[in-house]
């Protein structure tokens, strides 16, 4: 295991994420009954939000660290393409099948390389 | 109603539907509604962690334990990341933070169509159960569900889906360390797929600009500052899409509704 991944930081780490997950909860509870929800700032909120996990899956897929990386960009992107065709062809049903889908192309990939 | 209201933010209102006999009827059907696809998929998004946790180089309680506590997969996939380049504890907590801020919006959006008198401190333990799966099925379901039980329902909903993802990490933990590469690169490649294919399902425009604001703007925001990119992405991508809606869409669609009410 490498040396930086031992030791009471990385707890505290955890620690704090846990906290800091748990408080976005929490504050979620405390403005539920203040904040309407069709109301002009919850458009906002909602919209922000998305924007933020559709950053954070970009950043996954394009710049990832550790194993991911070592598959060239093209692959990754390729496969995405062809799961996301296969889960807009029918939304409601298609997610199971589409994520089955993409998952043994990364893995068919790793074998043939 | 306002003709440009998005239908799926609409809560049933004084519609007489008996879909549930009981609490108990409601909370097994939430169980039941969660072990199809939405726990799959999350069983195996929690089975893919494990594996990154494993190829990454941390403790499987270490791994197991972000899963019971935090669960929230990309707050999680951030806190390996930046352990793992080595980042400050104050980063670290900042970015988390950020990245959950997702579930104040989720929050906001669901709990207020709960059953007034479930509205108590109670919710501060309930809302731990909530994740991105157990949130857009019951956006979905609460429209069909007589408020008095949709408490109970998200309950068992959530409640499996909590329940099968600590089993699920150390599965993908001990799998990636005995299967081949080829298996693991498969592992750790679920999360980040479902997120995409996740946003198939998105349905007010507002919010499919505001992903495609995000998607184009994520990378660039990285190379300029990572500790914040997310943050950063999501209130300019995010206000952005909110202004496009407002300026444009709410508009075109009134006009072709002739403006009424």
């Amino acid at each position: 295991m490498a040396e930086h991944l031992q030791g009471w930081w990385v707890w505290i780490a955890l620690a704090s994420a846990c906290i800091g997950t748990y408080l976005c909860r929490a504050i979620g509870v405390m403005l539920a009954g203040k904040i309407n929800q069709d109301s002009e700032i919850f458009r906002w909120l909602s919209a922000v939000t998305y924007a933020m996990v559709a950053a954070l899956t970009v950043r996954l897929i394009v710049l990832p660290i550790g194993l991911l990386d070592t598959v060239p960009l093209w692959i990754r992107i390729l496969i995405c393409a062809l799961s996301l065709g296969i889960m807009l062809s029918k939304p409601q049903q298609r997610l199971v099948p589409a994520l089955l889908i993409g998952t043994l192309l990364m893995v068919s990939y790793g074998v043939i390389r | 109603m306002p003709a440009d209201r998005d239908p799926v933010l609409v809560p049933a209102q004084g519609t007489e539907l008996n879909r549930f006999t009981s609490r108990k009827d409601a909370f097994r059907s939430g169980l039941k509604d969660a072990s199809g696809a939405p726990a799959m998929v999350l069983f195996a998004g929690m089975v893919g962690f494990g594996a990154m946790g494993k190829t990454s180089g941390f403790e499987l309680s270490f791994t197991t334990l972000s899963s019971l506590l935090m669960f929230a997969l990309p707050g999680q996939v951030v806190l390996m990341e930046m352990v793992l380049e080595g980042a400050s504890l104050l980063a670290i907590a900042l970015a988390v933070t950020l990245t959950s801020t997702r579930f104040i919006t989720m929050t906001v959006s669901l709990f207020p169509q709960f059953d007034r008198r479930d509205q108590n401190k109670a919710l501060y333990a309930s809302v731990h159960l909530l994740a991105m799966t157990a949130w857009a099925v019951s956006m979905r379901e609460f429209q069909r569900i007589e408020p008095q039980h949709r408490l109970s329902y998200f309950a068992g909903l959530g409640l499996l889906c909590w329940m099968i993802s600590v089993p699920g990490t150390i599965l993908g933990y001990l799998l990636a360390g005995a299967v081949p590469v080829f298996i693991t690169l498969g592992l750790i490649f679920i999360n980040p797929l479902f997120f995409l294919l996740t946003f198939a399902e998105v349905k007010p425009w507002i919010n499919r600009i505001a992903i495609a604001l995000g998607c184009v703007m994520g990378p660039f925001f990285y190379m300029l500052d990572r500790d914040t990119s997310l943050l950063t992405t999501g209130i300019v991508a995010g206000t952005l899409a909110y202004w496009i809606d407002r300026q444009y869409l709410r508009k075109r669609r009134s006009a072709s509704d002739g403006g009424m009410l």
